[in-house]
């Protein structure tokens, strides 16, 4: 049993605070809740710096694949509201050809994500309650693939090269590279004004050497692609969490009313300490899963977990903080308001509390 | 970062599983079944308690001069998790708080006489702390302790001192300089229950748990009974607290509750095609309860972990304590609505459903919010020492 962070780790969190908190600042951040969120020159110094390699093997370029390592990457982008959406990246397309892909798609795509390159994935689906049984389809005929359906929610579709895709077909469930220039893709505005689109695929040909995985194992690592997925997004989870606790803390130290500071009345004091006690618990959990996840292909309750406690989280700390902070909690020229759009965000996509609720279930009722 | 146990320490856990599938026999269950020996006491229950201490298993992580082990908190843990899993009424506070500061603090004789018996199995404390009207206030406490020339001159009353009607010492907090402000003139005594001064009488709780008002009239202890130095008990108690609250949550008994629940709900019938299992708000139940049965062990597990190489932080212990206890009261809650109307049936009918545990422990778990320091108290704590709030009023 050991919970101490390695002296990397820790190193990690320090180097990526110094440079968000220097490109995440009140100003940098406002140029982007109009515009397309994605500050290209903060990627290309993350790239420069390393960090775009956290939790990719050596051989490839990055820096060896804890995963926890990349959890720290996630848990510091939400922690500075960063105008970065790297998840599709970095975890649903770097990891999951990682595990599953050959050598030569390792060795292609995964140095050109280390160097900056975007890619990114469309597995969720308007209407679609379970991911992993894709209302998308995917033809064989010989060696193409002709692939129709309708993906949403994908991650700066605009800017990635090819876009991994999630499918059926006569073969069962495939993830498939697809050149962003073969699909239709739509902006779609959201609540935390993410660069987030709609992705259309119609009767889409291509090789079937764009299947990233052996023959028959496209459900393993979609599986595993969700599961990831679910763990650092509760990573971004909890660097948001984090940051709105911290504000309420430093608000309610400082906020004087009836003479004295509010942070002394213990009907402010104990609802921050439930905050601190809800973040505790989530960043235990994401540990306990991020941890397993490195070990295993396949962790879906630990997953779920996280997702459970970050949805969880996001909503109530979300809520306290912006009670707690009155007025200047909605108010656009302080902090908090950006942190409870993205806290929102982190909490529905890709499974709710309730829905992970309602699979953990299923799983531990049958399962045993 | 590693979390999970060694294999070395899950091979500890079976073993302890097999140790106590034979240490605790029919007739010790029988004697346990009986409402006046719920929390021990019992002639069976002490036999038992001395049989762990001579096969060495009460003190794994203590000090080889005390007769422990010498293992890691974690082996500690996990033989507490596991004996409690049992159901067996483990003296815990003795052995995990109480205990640890008598072998830090204590003098030669109380380290050799009571630190090491405790080990051995043959020692069981109540705790002296609340008074009538010193409660989540305990620095206001007022029973009385005046120097002699042959020891201290103990006189005062307590509130709530479990397990007194079976133990052998109080581990007593007094007042001992009046002058002082609160915190700075207590002191802390071992007081044997067998002086003719102490006395009590039974509170009888709504969890059928017996408690105790005691009653401490010009008993006279030496020098060597008080434990650290003159009026500077504060700490001691702030760091027996500690230790009291880990323990009080450990993450064992209600993950039994959950896995026997668990599999009472799978072999239950509702009609033809369905076990009680297959209803989807019962899922919904049996997952809230496991997603927070898992960060409540890992709270505990980095707690203990932490007590490896420091001392335990005050916020940390106080987040285990909130939600530790008011997870078991939801926890409790979502599975007797599980079992539904058979919850509430006690242990003398056919249809009663897990010896009627649920029905038990449901009663016990509302002292856990305010025992050991109340909720309101730790989050005063959890705001100052964890998010370095000002202090409220």
């Amino acid at each position: 049993m050991d919970f101490s962070e390695q002296s990397h780790q820790t190193e990690i969190r320090d180097s990526l605070n110094k440079i968000l908190s220097e490109h995440c600042s009140q100003e940098l951040l406002k140029e982007y809740d109009a515009n397309f969120k994605h500050d290209e020159s903060l990627l290309s110094l993350l790239s420069a710096n390393g960090f775009l390699g956290l939790g990719l093997n050596e051989k490839y370029g990055g820096s060896g694949e804890d995963l926890y390592d990349l959890g720290i990457l996630f848990e510091r982008l939400g922690y500075h509201a960063a105008p970065l959406s790297l998840s599709g990246c970095l975890v649903d397309v770097a990891q999951t050809i990682q595990k599953f892909g050959n050598e030569e798609s390792c060795k292609e795509i995964l140095s050109s994500i280390i160097a900056g390159e975007i890619y990114t994935s469309a597995i969720l689906e308007p209407f679609n309650q379970d991911p992993e049984n894709p209302m998308t389809t995917a033809k064989i005929e010989n060696d193409q693939l002709i692939i129709s359906g309708t993906k949403y929610l994908s991650e700066i579709s605009s800017m990635a090269k090819s876009i991994l895709i999630s499918a059926n077909s006569s073969e069962g469930v495939l993830l498939v590279l697809v050149e962003s220039d073969k699909v239709k893709l739509t902006e779609l505005s959201s609540t935390a004004n993410s660069p987030l689109f709609k992705v259309e695929l119609d009767s889409v040909r291509i090789s079937r050497r764009s299947i990233i995985h052996e023959q028959g194992r496209g459900l393993e690592a979609l599986r595993y692609l969700i599961q990831i997925n679910m763990v650092m997004r509760s990573y971004i989870a909890l660097g948001i969490t984090e940051k709105m606790t911290s504000l309420v803390a430093g608000y309610t130290s400082e906020r004087e009313q009836f003479g004295r500071v509010i942070g002394t009345f213990q009907a402010v004091s104990h609802r921050a300490a439930d905050c601190f006690i809800e973040l505790e618990c989530l960043r235990l959990v994401n540990q306990q899963a991020s941890i397993n996840l490195n070990t295993s292909l396949d962790c879906e309750n630990d997953a779920l977990i996280s997702k459970i406690w970050a949805g969880n989280a996001c909503h109530k700390i979300s809520y306290s903080a912006q009670h707690l902070h009155g007025g200047m909690g909605v108010d656009k020229d302080y902090v908090l308001w950006r942190y409870c759009l993205l806290a929102k965000e982190c909490e529905l996509i890709n499974g709710s509390a309730s829905q992970n609720i309602d699979r953990l279930g299923i799983n531990i009722t049958t399962n045993q | 970062m590693l979390i999970q146990l060694s294999q070395k320490q899950l091979k500890l856990q079976n073993e302890l599983q097999e140790y106590f599938e034979s240490l605790i026999t029919p007739t010790l269950k029988a004697e346990l079944s009986q409402p006046e020996y719920f929390e021990g006491g019992g002639p069976e229950f002490k036999k038992a308690m001395k049989t762990m201490g001579s096969d060495g298993w009460i003190g794994l992580s203590w000090k080889k001069e005390f007769g422990g082990k010498e293992l890691s908190p974690i082996e500690q843990y996990i033989f507490v998790e596991t004996v409690m899993r049992t159901g067996f009424p483990f003296p815990f506070l003795t052995t995990e708080s109480v205990g640890p500061m008598i072998a830090e603090h204590g003098s030669e004789w109380a380290k050799e006489e009571i630190a090491t018996k405790i080990l051995k199995g043959e020692l069981i404390f109540g705790i002296g702390y609340s008074e009538p009207n010193s409660g989540t206030d305990l620095a206001s406490l007022q029973t009385k302790v005046i120097k002699q020339t042959d020891g201290y001159l103990i006189n005062g009353q307590k509130m709530w001192t479990s397990l007194a009607n079976f133990s052998d010492y109080i581990w007593l907090a007094t007042r001992t300089d009046f002058e002082a402000k609160n915190h700075k003139g207590i002191s802390m005594f071992i007081v044997p229950t067998d002086d003719p001064g102490f006395s009590m009488s039974a509170i009888n709780t709504l969890g059928d748990v017996r408690t105790n008002a005691t009653f401490y009239d010009n008993i006279l202890v030496p020098e060597s009974h008080l434990v650290g130095e003159l009026n500077q008990g504060w700490s001691l108690i702030t760091s027996q607290l500690n230790l009291e609250r880990l323990a009080l949550v450990n993450h064992g008994p209600v993950e039994q509750l959950y896995k026997d629940v668990l599999k009472t709900a799978q072999s239950t019938k509702i009609d033809n095609n369905q076990y009680l299992s297959d209803l989807s708000w019962v899922k919904h139940n049996f997952a809230h309860v496991h997603s927070g049965i898992e960060a409540l062990k890992l709270i505990c597990w980095k707690q203990t972990w932490i007590m490896e190489s420091d001392q335990l932080n005050m916020a940390e212990a106080s987040v285990a304590k909130v939600y530790g206890s008011e997870f078991f009261i939801e926890a409790y809650r979502l599975l007797m609505e599980v079992m539904g109307e058979l919850s509430i049936l006690k242990n003398d009918s056919d249809l009663t459903i897990l010896n009627a545990r649920l029905e038990r422990m449901y009663r016990t778990a509302s002292i856990l919010t305010f025992g050991g320091g109340t909720n309101e108290v730790q989050r005063d704590i959890i705001a100052m020492a964890g998010l370095l709030m000002p202090r409220t009023r």
